[in-house]
């Protein structure tokens, strides 16, 4: 078909009537394939070669083209291994980055026992709080018990003070106003004497007896 | 004409004759295939092609998943909390039921006669370990456990207990043993290792992670003391209630009693040594420096 319409097309450009295509047709366009793409026998690139890309010179690549074609790949097998550079190399590597198992045993069991004791002086610190305790709380309960007497105490005393303002004065006074400070300052100076002169009478009244008598007192 | 037919006469013939299939006469299958919808073409061909009126749905501007037109999106209201922390970097493992495994040996695919690694494995297309994804081999799960009859000697990655059980009930030997990525890539794809013309390195130790694990006898780990690991053998058939049996009167003893080295990839193949596919030869250093590296 295509070839026909070539055939008629050459015609035309040449000035000719398209007729029958007989007798000897020159072909206007020729065609040729390319060679299949088929390699026979191994590919052994030319080192020398400027064409031959730079990752098919490498010794990785010799390496991959003897694992791929054996001893036709003409690659000397001393080649395949590391040379003296690259171990020397790999050996310090591994020295840095990859310890033998009894260095990493020991670093775990460094490691465990580390873990062991501070979990054991947590425990430990925490068992001598916990011995602590009731003594703790009994001393809280206490401190507890005593604010609260004294301020069941204090508030009797004011209590004591306002009912003897209202007897004094004939009316409940406010605990704020001058007349009820004063109030309280006079009995508290009142009070303050009758304590001074209490001592008195008693050191008196201890000097008085003779020595044996305090035995008895007590 | 003869009377005599030819078994399967014509359709051999057209067998015969057909092209062999290659990759260039390969096509889809009839009707797998569906021609892309042209849009905008035809009768309404002007209209909206079917994607309704105006807006985002008609453009295709729709705001991303879990937008939730400017409040707070629901999966930033959660909190994050730790339990995925490292996901991304923590070892996997292939699971590979007793179920499985027992169907691998019954249809031939595994051959119970010849110690099993991840190369048999992976060969019977019994688990598809992908190291690049952090793979790092098989945990041979207790699924079919009771009807587990095989006689093996298996190396796996990570085994629980009644799978060893399973295992050495029936007379078999089970080891749970490291590869490094590199390792593993080589021992389940031997062949393209070997096309590449290098020497088998050596299997590397386990990180100190994984190292209280492969010492550990419970779960026969690969570098605790065999007389130890006789002795987890025996403690765990009392647990389990059945009787050890005997493997040193085994016929198939020298295969039940083969273990690779700690630093070894494939049976029978030490460090160090060029496998020569083409020329089927094995080349083994000979330069002292190397011996002493591949040997240590």
């Amino acid at each position: 078909m295509a070839a026909r319409v070539l055939w008629v097309r050459t015609a035309l450009l040449r000035g000719r009537r398209p007729g029958p295509p007989g007798g000897v047709v020159v072909p206007a366009v020729s065609f040729t394939p390319p060679a299949l793409g088929l390699q026979l026998g191994p590919y052994l690139p030319d080192k020398d070669s400027d064409r031959t890309p730079r990752w098919q010179r490498t010794d990785h690549f010799d390496r991959k083209l003897y694992g791929r074609y054996g001893d036709a790949s003409g690659i000397e097998p001393a080649t395949l291994w590391p040379n003296r550079d690259r171990i020397r190399e790999m050996i310090r590597d591994e020295e840095q980055w990859e310890p033998p198992l009894e260095a990493r045993l020991r670093n775990i069991r460094i490691r465990e026992t580390e873990k062991e004791e501070r979990r054991l002086s947590r425990e430990k610190l925490v068992a001598a709080n916990m011995a602590k305790m009731p003594k703790m709380v009994a001393d809280w309960r206490q401190e507890q018990r005593d604010t609260k007497r004294k301020m069941a105490e204090e508030k009797a005393r004011r209590d004591q003070l306002l009912a003897e303002a209202r007897e004094r004065f004939g009316y409940a006074v406010d605990p704020r106003s001058t007349k009820f400070q004063e109030m309280v300052a006079e009995v508290e100076k009142e009070q303050k004497k009758k304590k001074k002169l209490l001592k008195k009478r008693q050191r008196e009244e201890q000097e008085a007896t003779p020595l044996a008598t305090p035995l008895a007192a007590d | 004409m003869s009377l005599i037919k030819k078994p399967g006469g014509k359709a051999l013939e057209i067998l015969q004759n057909l092209p062999r299939i290659t990759l260039g006469n390969l096509r889809p299958e009839p009707g797998s295939k569906k021609r892309e919808k042209k849009r905008g073409r035809g009768q309404y061909g002007g209209n909206r092609s079917g994607r309704g009126h105006k807006g985002q749905r008609q453009r295709g501007t729709r705001p991303r998943l879990g937008f939730e037109g400017g409040a707070t999106p629901f999966y930033l209201i959660i909190p994050k909390y730790g339990y995925n922390e490292g996901h991304s970097h923590r070892p996997q493992y292939q699971p590979l039921s007793l179920k499985r495994l027992q169907y691998l040996i019954d249809v031939g695919r595994l051959d119970p006669s010849q110690p099993i690694d991840l190369t048999q494995l992976v060969n019977a297309r019994g688990v598809t370990v992908q190291p690049q994804k952090r793979d790092y081999g098989v945990h041979l799960v207790d699924e079919g456990a009771e009807l587990f009859a095989a006689k093996i000697n298996i190396e796996v990655q990570r085994a629980s207990e009644a799978v060893i059980a399973a295992v050495e009930r029936n007379g078999g030997v089970l080891t749970n043993s490291f590869y490094d990525p590199i390792s593993l890539g080589i021992l389940i794809k031997p062949v393209p290792f070997f096309q590449r013309g290098q020497p088998i390195p050596r299997r590397m130790l386990p990180g100190e992670a994984m190292v209280p694990f492969y010492t550990d006898p419970s779960v026969r780990g690969y570098l605790a003391p065999p007389e130890e690991v006789q002795k987890a053998r025996l403690a765990l058939a009392r647990k389990y209630g059945y009787t050890l049996p005997d493997l040193s009167r085994d016929q198939l003893f020298a295969m039940l009693s083969s273990r690779k080295d700690p630093r070894q990839i494939f049976f029978g193949l030490a460090p160090g040594w060029v496998v020569n596919m083409a020329d089927r030869k094995i080349l083994k250093p000979t330069d002292e420096k190397l011996l002493q590296y591949y040997s240590s």
